[in-house]
């Protein structure tokens, strides 16, 4: 229930007690009436004090004066209570004789009859100059002190902050974070995305890990510590600790094999996982930690499609998915394996490195890298509308197929692309044709030296297409003739372009790449002599391509050119096959004319018949010329002269014969 | 066989309009800035947009308005083509009227048809008898945020003339749409417009515009 009660307030008594009566009444002083106050007011008034500051000391003094004087002027006032203002009057009166003695004055100066106003020289302020210096030096002595002070201050609390702080502050660690990864926080904790979602990935696993402050905890009770003190005193390198899921701690990658059929397909050391570079640190800067995570993510995405697809293709043999591997043959004999290579940072038992029988191939893993990459950047990158009202999403050639007619087998035929295994296996094709005709390449130009055979590969090629430029020529007569050829190095086959024009396709097999180049090996000794018989002016007769005389060559026919000497007593018959020696026949027109050519470099027809059965190239119709004509004809033992090579055998012969020719 | 092959494109196409697939339903955002502050608004939205990479994509387009007078209601068809992309067909567009839903939707939602041409889109209009109400120059910016399509665009007079030289701006502001094409019945997006317009808050207003007070205005 509420009173209300009533407050009255009264103002407390201001005014004196003039008397108290005996029975204890008290007489109050009447309150000064209006004019009363006004005259005490006046009366305080000196028209002598000219400033404010008198004038306020006075009402500093008057106050206490204040109290006295209308006491002690009480009796006067009272006894000249006609007249209070008289003090007033008086004061003016007294002002006013000041002031006219004042004009008086002035009138009189200004006559400057009587009285004249001079200046007087004012003494100058004797100031020493040391005074003032030091008076300054003394102030800015207390000026920097105070600044020193501070600055030392703010010193200090700088050192002891870093001192203290080998942890640096988790806020400032927060947002280092934040300006490399996606953050949100969610409820009390924070969250961070580290997948490649919003860069185009559609992989189902979530990439969240979790950050959160890292405390000084001791030591977990799993090892004991080295010292007794050390595990205590350990302070964490930072102040947060993400924590990644478990799936996709530790270090992965994908590991990319071309090798040869093996007899044990489980060859499961590959399966292992391989050495990681970083051991299990728990220890390791969140950056590195988030970033493997991330990668172990990428190559999980990676491998995961590339399985899709290789249970889904249908190849010739077909692909087989083992565990953390795909085995896919492209070529008969070859394999292409690619593995998920994942060290969890639970792996305790120490890895040993597995064999590796050839070595893993970075640049195919790259490309892998890079072809999901450009998947991620389809999925996001979708062409604009071109004008702006269409929808968004349809290719340039989807948006013209419309206008442009396009029927049913072109639309479907822009609905295939190609998949993520099927470009890895024609990069891994290419890759080891390149490296077969290398290696075939290198091999025939260790065996055969006489035509030098020079290849030139390509710097710039693409994934999937290489060209090499092969020169065969003989030392010392490359300016006579060189041939050229080139090959174009595809997936699945080689292309190889003549000087003459001609275009052969080859396949994969190293054979065929090997005849090629030795029946241009072969057509370039010819081309050669032709060329060097010129240059000696030997008289160019005949030449066959295509000799159909002698036994069947395993490879290509056998050919022959005749040349007959600049005064035509000798001919020089050059016939040559694949892969066999040339052989030089030699006709003189006088058989009993000194010879040019020593003996022992010369077999007749029947001594050449009785030694080498094999090489014989029984040439009757010839012989039974030569007998009909009394020729005699010999074979020249090009094996047995010493010489660089053919090239220099022929020309050093035809010389001989030219010379001998001349001399005799 | 030919015969077969008819029929099954047809079945396809019913089938395809059965299971609506076709993107017919247009759902309409809008708003408007002064030109002073286009500048802001555009570096919100490179932020706010996808592909960040790649700079904002600019358009040039030349769009017509052909009405065809034959019944009550006058039939509108909007041809437009790109200026900047001459390869590229023409885009023939119907737009239905606004669909009068409830006031709670948050986006204008209209039937809106999107057919490639060719360039000979206009003369075969005109042969039907259609005639040309206007025309005007769109010019402006294109962002993109997963289905969602957001342009900022001047619109330029034609002048008298060759119609690419004498353009003068019709106002001194930026008109920015945010549409979306779909299939009828995925009223969610709508949702996500809304929320999408509330991250360009304080710099433009999109909202949906009530086009029957427009027309009383004009």
């Amino acid at each position: 229930m509420a009173f209300s009660v009533n407050i009255s307030i009264e103002a407390p008594i201001e005014n004196q007690i003039q008397e108290i009566t005996y029975d204890g009444q008290e007489i109050y002083q009447n309150p000064l009436s209006m004019s009363e106050s006004l005259a005490k007011l006046a009366q305080k008034i000196d028209f002598s004090k000219a400033t404010v500051e008198d004038i306020k000391k006075e009402n500093g003094e008057q106050p206490e004066k204040g109290e006295e004087d209308p006491l002690l002027k009480d009796p006067v006032n009272y006894q000249s209570s006609l007249w209070p203002w008289d003090t007033v009057r008086n004061k003016l009166r007294s002002a006013l004789t000041e002031v006219c003695v004042l004009a008086d004055v002035l009138s009189i100066a200004k006559e400057k009859r009587f009285m004249v106003l001079d200046p007087v020289q004012q003494e100058p302020v004797e100031t020493k100059p040391i005074v003032q210096v030091y008076a300054r030096k003394k102030a800015l002595f207390g000026a920097a002190s105070v600044l020193l002070n501070g600055a030392e201050r703010l010193r200090n609390t700088q050192n002891e902050m870093t001192r203290n702080r080998s942890t640096p502050d988790f806020h400032i660690e927060l947002l280092r974070l934040r300006q490399n990864w996606r953050l949100k926080k969610v409820s009390n904790s924070i969250i961070g995305d580290l997948s490649y979602r919003t860069a185009g990935s559609k992989y189902a696993q979530t990439g969240m890990f979790e950050v959160t402050k890292a405390e000084d905890e001791p030591p977990s009770s799993g090892s004991p510590p080295p010292s007794p003190g050390a595990g205590a005193s350990a302070k964490p390198s930072s102040a947060l600790r993400v924590t990644v899921p478990s799936e996709l701690q530790g270090v992965g990658y994908i590991e990319v094999l071309c090798q040869k059929d093996q007899e044990d397909l489980c060859s499961a050391t590959i399966n292992t996982l391989g050495p990681s570079p970083t051991t299990a640190n728990p220890d390791v800067h969140w950056q590195q930690k988030l970033e493997a995570a991330q990668n172990v993510l990428f190559c999980k995405e990676l491998f995961n499609q590339l399985a899709k697809e290789a249970v889904q293709l249908q190849a010739p043999i077909p692909h087989m998915v083992v565990g953390n591997q795909i085995l896919a043959t492209f070529l008969p004999g070859i394999q292409l394996i690619i593995g998920l290579c994942h060290s969890a940072v639970s792996d305790k038992k120490p890895v040993a490195a597995p064999p590796q029988k050839s070595e893993h191939d970075h640049v195919l893993e790259h490309s892998l890298h890079q072809l999901l990459r450009e998947v991620h950047h389809k999925n996001t990158h979708h062409p604009f509308p071109h004008p702006s009202s269409g929808p968004i999403g349809p290719s340039k050639r989807r948006c013209l197929a419309g206008p442009m007619a396009a029927d049913r087998y072109e639309l479907l035929e822009m609905t295939k692309s190609q998949t993520l295994l099927e470009q890895i296996i024609q990069q891994a094709q290419h890759f080891f044709m390149r490296r077969r005709t290398e290696y075939v390449l290198d091999t025939m130009a260790k065996e055969v030296k006489d035509p030098l055979i020079v290849s030139h590969w390509n710097a710039l090629n693409s994934p999937m297409q290489s060209c090499v430029k092969i020169n065969i020529m003989t030392h010392g007569y490359d300016a006579i003739l060189r041939t050229s050829l080139v090959v174009q190095v595809g997936e699945k086959s080689l292309k190889c372009v003549c000087r003459d024009g001609r275009v052969m396709h080859m396949s994969y097999e190293p054979q065929e790449l090997r005849d090629l180049i030795f029946c241009q090996i072969y057509q370039h000794q010819i081309n050669a002599v032709h060329c060097l018989a010129k240059c000696m002016g030997w008289q160019f007769l005949s030449n066959s391509s295509h000799l159909g005389l002698g036994a069947v060559e395993p490879l290509g026919n056998a050919s022959s050119c005749i040349f007959a000497s600049p005064i035509g007593d000798r001919i020089l018959c050059w016939a040559a096959a694949y892969m066999c020696w040339p052989e030089l026949v030699l006709q003189e027109a006088d058989a009993t004319a000194p010879r040019a050519v020593p003996r022992c470099l010369m077999l007749s027809h029947a001594a050449k018949a009785d030694s080498t059965p094999g090489q014989l190239r029984g040439r009757p119709a010839k012989s039974k010329l030569a007998e009909h004509h009394q020729r005699q004809f010999w074979y020249i033992r090009l094996d047995v002269m010493e010489r660089k090579n053919i090239m220099n055998s022929v020309c050093l012969l035809m010389s001989y014969l030219t010379c001998g020719s001349v001399l005799s | 066989m030919r015969l077969h092959k008819k029929s099954t494109a047809m079945d396809s196409l019913t089938s395809a309009i059965k299971s609506n697939i076709i993107p017919n339903q247009e759902y309409l955002l809008q708003g408007s800035v002064f030109d002073s502050a286009v500048e802001v608004l555009l570096h919100r939205l490179r932020g706010l947009c996808d592909n960040v990479d790649s700079g904002p994509e600019t358009f040039h387009d030349h769009e017509m308005c052909f009405s065809m007078r034959s019944s009550v209601q006058p039939m509108l068809l909007r041809v437009r083509r790109a200026l900047d992309y001459q390869e590229m067909p023409w885009q023939l567009r119907y737009i239905g009227q606004n669909e009068l839903g409830d006031k709670s939707r948050p986006t204008i939602v209209r039937n809106s048809i999107d057919i490639g041409t060719s360039s000979t889109i206009v003369e075969f209009l005109t042969e039907l008898g259609c005639r040309m109400d206007f025309e005007y120059i769109v010019r402006g910016y294109m962002f993109r945020k997963g289905r969602m399509k957001i342009t900022v665009s001047k619109i330029f007079k034609m002048g008298q003339g060759k119609p690419l030289e004498s353009v003068e701006p019709m106002s001194q502001s930026y008109l920015v749409e945010l549409s979306v094409l779909a299939p009828s019945g995925q009223d969610a997006i709508a949702e996500d417009m809304r929320s999408f317009a509330e991250q360009l808050r304080p710099l433009v207003q999109l909202e949906k515009l009530d086009y029957k007070r427009l027309q009383h205005v004009a």
